[in-house]
């Protein structure tokens, strides 16, 4: 059995968590707890919460105090280096002055302050990978975690922060059985810095009665180069929020997304990409494979503030309908604040696969299923392609498989 | 009220219809503000029945009971009790030009109505703050049935079909423009074209605000029946006033089976104007309704003509300019709703601002489950001209049903430096240079426009862009 606090999260808990932590620390998450208790709960009148109600959401179960850590593998010879890679407790205890200047200094997006500060004062998990200035990790840096059965909550961050020309690649996964009611309120803080390179990777295989309210926070400095990747494949209830600041100039910002659900399966994204600096680009991709009962929503924004001069940006969502069942919500909004843009734009998309290639796939001897099969394997490949990483790539096709088939099947 | 802003404060120039009247006589002006009392009085006044009566202060009440939007352009300076709900200046509808007071004749001289109308118009209608002045129609389309009429004469002349459409497609209580509209309706056109009849001419209704602090809140109710068509033009300017003034119309449209309407407005409010409208058809089997909508004036327009297509195969489009100059906000945009299958529909919209301007593109795609084989483009181009400008796209789409195609695309860009600088070496100036790539831009929809209005928008934007640009 994990352990878990008694009751629902409050200002004991949060306490109870941070007995035994420095004094700084033990102030940050009362801070972060005031904060929560001043501000409301979300309601469906917010444009980002109109799609997803909240009154299901499982709170009563307990907060998980002693989660099952990742394996974190890094190679020595990086470690003396000054690379550090490990969850977020250990990094307090290792490198408390490290941690202190990074952890909980930011906000988000109103939209998901309420989640984003609960997961501040009350995280008992999370990743901390730190690349010192100059430092060029090889090959990715995984963080694989597997939750344990129960009814519990839990709220873990991640942080990450890459120093000047330092680069990167990290995937985290995240699993959990069927089953059990779950409130799972992971966010996390990607820091990145001058000239810096990040490829982050999170790969959702959460539990059937899994509850993901997520947030994500990237801030992407001069000349910084960032891709996220966001695979979805797992929850009941999949809600995250992506705030994407493009702080530096000359930063560069791709975010991608694959979407693959079924059964009564709700996901439903918000991002806002914030171009705050001059000659900045960000283009949003997102595919949703959509089956059965399932729904996708995506509320994104892109806003480009007066000063920043010179930004390309671009974003798109395409859905594919699966089953007569399945819907979509696809809504791409844009306030432009200047004239001095290079490019900018959206586009969105839903629709069931076109007979015409179903029709083709068959005439060449697919099975019908075989032919589906193929074609949503294509239909995500612009997002594949982009995962410039072997590994991550053959591990999110992998997980990506139970729910689109295998592509081997397919060549059968 | 008078508008905080102090670049409001002087007449702008290049609005061409800022004169106002200063010898109208009003027949009736009822005191400013809003109450029980002034619902009951302009329905009394009007002679009207029970029915309408009630329907009014029903909807009086679902007005007062609602809370502002909170959404779309800054409507705080609107004071619902510091504006004319009722003034008007004749007691009828006349049929001829020759019978209408002498400085409402002008006016509408100046505006080249009567001209037009002998040109290429079938029908026109005119109003004057809240009352239809002027309304006539081509004996010939007459004789075949079509209707064409001041709203409230519609209701005394044709009770039962007038009872029959009134508030179905936007009830009282829809929102609460569309409420205060039902309280406080004057004027507007009333159009039935019967089964089969083509109007080949488009008709057309003219709005004009002449009183200070005006409300105008015309209903407009067009039915057409199988397998008719028609095209409908209105036209709105007023004086420009340092004050607020508010206009607040609902249009109801039926295109019934197999029928065809095509809704034009070239909205050319002064810079005073609170542009507040509430538009909706509902297209059954084989229909097609196009609404073709042009905001250029207006302090702040927020309108997005609808269309619910309820029958199988029924079509619908939104055609979209919007342009806005300095301290204007121009929220437009179009909502298609899928509710039969087999439905295909298509917005297109392009906004241009300019100065301080904001243009905000706000649409909606919805599929209702069953509507199997239904399409829907939507096209949004935004084209900003100046540093301070702003334009927002805020595309909703709800799709429920899997054997859909939907698409939208958008871009915002800026007049690229060039393609001014080519067509600056071919001797134009700057101003022309910028207009002639405007024109290009807005060139999908003007070209949609009957040949006159096509010339009037380009013209109109000329206006927009003199002295704006450097």
């Amino acid at each position: 059995m994990p352990v878990q606090a008694p009751a629902a999260l409050d200002a004991a808990t949060v306490e109870h968590v941070s007995l035994g932590e420095p004094a700084w620390l033990r102030a940050q998450r009362a801070d972060w707890w005031r904060r929560v208790e001043a501000n409301p709960w979300p309601t469906l009148a917010q444009e980002e919460w109109r799609r997803t109600s909240l009154d299901a959401l499982p709170r009563d179960g307990g907060l998980l105090l002693d989660p099952p850590l990742a394996t974190y593998e890094l190679d020595p010879l990086l470690a003396a280096r000054g690379v550090i890679f490990s969850d977020l407790g250990t990094a307090v205890r290792e490198h408390p002055e490290l941690v202190r200047s990074h952890l909980g200094h930011n906000d988000t997006l109103a939209a998901q302050m309420p989640f984003w500060g609960r997961s501040l004062a009350a995280w008992t998990g999370g990743t901390f990978l730190y690349v010192p200035a100059g430092v060029a990790v090889d090959g990715p840096l995984v963080a694989r975690t597997v939750l344990p059965a129960g009814a519990y909550s839990y709220l873990p961050h991640t942080l990450v922060v890459v120093e000047q020309d330092a680069s990167v690649t990290l995937l985290e996964e995240i699993s959990s059985p069927d089953g059990d009611a779950v409130w799972f309120g992971g966010t996390g803080d990607l820091q990145v810095g001058y000239g810096a390179r990040l490829r982050y990777a999170n790969l959702q295989r959460l539990g059937d009665g899994v509850w993901r309210i997520g947030a994500q926070r990237v801030e992407v400095g001069q000349d910084a180069n960032v891709t996220t990747l966001n695979a979805e494949i797992g929850s009941a209830i999949s809600k995250v929020g992506m705030d994407v600041r493009m702080t530096g100039k000359g930063g560069t910002s791709r975010l991608l997304g694959l979407l693959a659900a079924g059964n009564a399966q709700r996901i439903d994204f918000n991002s806002c990409q914030d171009l705050l600096g001059s000659h900045t680009t960000s283009d949003l991709l997102y595919l949703s494979a959509l089956y059965d009962e399932s729904h996708a929503a995506f509320y994104g924004v892109t806003r480009v503030r007066p000063e920043a001069k010179g930004t390309s940006s671009y974003q798109e969502c395409r859905n594919l309908l699966l089953s007569p069942k399945a819907g979509a919500e696809p809504i791409p909004v844009l306030e432009i604040e200047t004239n001095d843009i290079l490019r900018c734009g959206h586009g969105a998309t839903a629709g069931a696969i076109d007979p015409v290639q179903r029709f083709y796939a068959q005439s060449r001897g697919l099975s019908a299923g075989a032919a589906e099969r193929m074609i949503v394997r294509g239909f995500f490949e612009r997002v594949v392609a982009q995962i410039d990483s072997e590994p991550i790539k053959a591990r999110v096709l992998d997980a990506l498989a139970p729910r689109i088939g295998q592509t081997d099947e397919v060549a059968a | 009220m008078a508008l905080p802003n102090p670049a409001v404060n002087k007449v702008p120039t290049g609005y061409k219809y800022g004169w106002h009247d200063p010898e109208m006589k009003s027949l009736h002006v009822m005191k400013k503000g809003l109450s029980r009392e002034v619902v009951e009085e302009i329905s009394r006044i009007k002679g009207e029945p029970q029915w309408m009566t009630d329907l009014r202060l029903k909807a009086f009440r679902h007005f007062e009971a609602r809370p502002m939007p909170t959404w779309g352009g800054d409507m705080s300076q609107i004071d619902f009790q510091d504006i004319f709900y009722y003034v008007t200046a004749t007691d009828k509808a006349v049929q001829s030009w020759d019978d209408v007071p002498d400085y409402i004749r002008r006016t509408y001289d100046r505006l080249g109505i009567p001209e037009a109308e002998k040109k290429y118009l079938a029908g026109v209608g005119g109003q004057y703050d809240s009352e239809v002045v002027y309304h006539n129609i081509r004996a010939d389309l007459e004789k075949q049935g079509v209707i064409f009429l001041g709203t409230d004469e519609a209701l005394v002349k044709y009770p039962e079909i007038f009872r029959e459409y009134f508030g179905t497609v936007i009830p009282a209580n829809d929102n609460k423009l569309a409420a205060l509209n039902t309280a406080v309706w004057s004027g507007g056109s009333f159009i039935y074209v019967p089964k089969g009849v083509h109007v080949e001419l488009p008709l057309q209704a003219y709005f004009r605000i002449n009183t200070e602090n005006m409300g105008q809140f015309e209903r407009t109710l067009i039915i057409a029946d199988e397998g008719s068509s028609v095209h409908y033009v209105e036209g709105c300017t007023a004086p420009a006033y340092t004050t607020a003034s508010l206009h607040s119309a609902v249009v109801e449209i039926i295109v019934k089976k197999g029928a065809r309407v095509r809704y034009t407005t070239i909205q050319n409010w002064s810079h005073n104007v609170y542009n507040l409208v509430t538009k909706r058809a509902v297209a059954y089997e084989d229909a097609v309704m196009e609404w073709v909508d042009g905001n250029l004036g207006s302090r702040l327009t927020m309108k997005y003509p609808s269309i619910y297509l309820l029958g199988e195969r029924a079509h619908g489009e939104v055609l979209s300019i919007a342009f806005a100059g300095s301290d204007q906000h121009q929220d437009a945009g179009g909502k298609v709703i899928h509710a039969a299958p087999n439905t295909t529909s298509l917005i297109t919209s392009k906004s241009i601002s300019q100065g301080t301007g904001r243009t905000s593109y706000r649409g909606l795609i919805k599929v209702y489950p069953g509507c199997h084989g239904s399409k829907s483009t939507v096209r949004c181009d935004a084209l900003i001209l100046s540093d301070d400008a702003r334009s927002d796209t805020y595309p909703y789409m709800e799709i429920d049903e899997e054997d859909v195609t939907i698409g939208h695309e958008a871009t915002v860009s800026k007049v690229g430096s060039e393609q001014l600088f080519y067509l600056m070496s071919r001797g134009m100036n700057e101003a022309e240079a910028s207009a002639m790539i405007v024109n290009g831009f807005i060139e999908p929809i003007v070209k949609e426009l009957p040949m006159e209005y096509a010339v009037e928008m380009n013209r109109l934007i000329q206006l927009q862009m003199e002295g704006a640009v450097g």
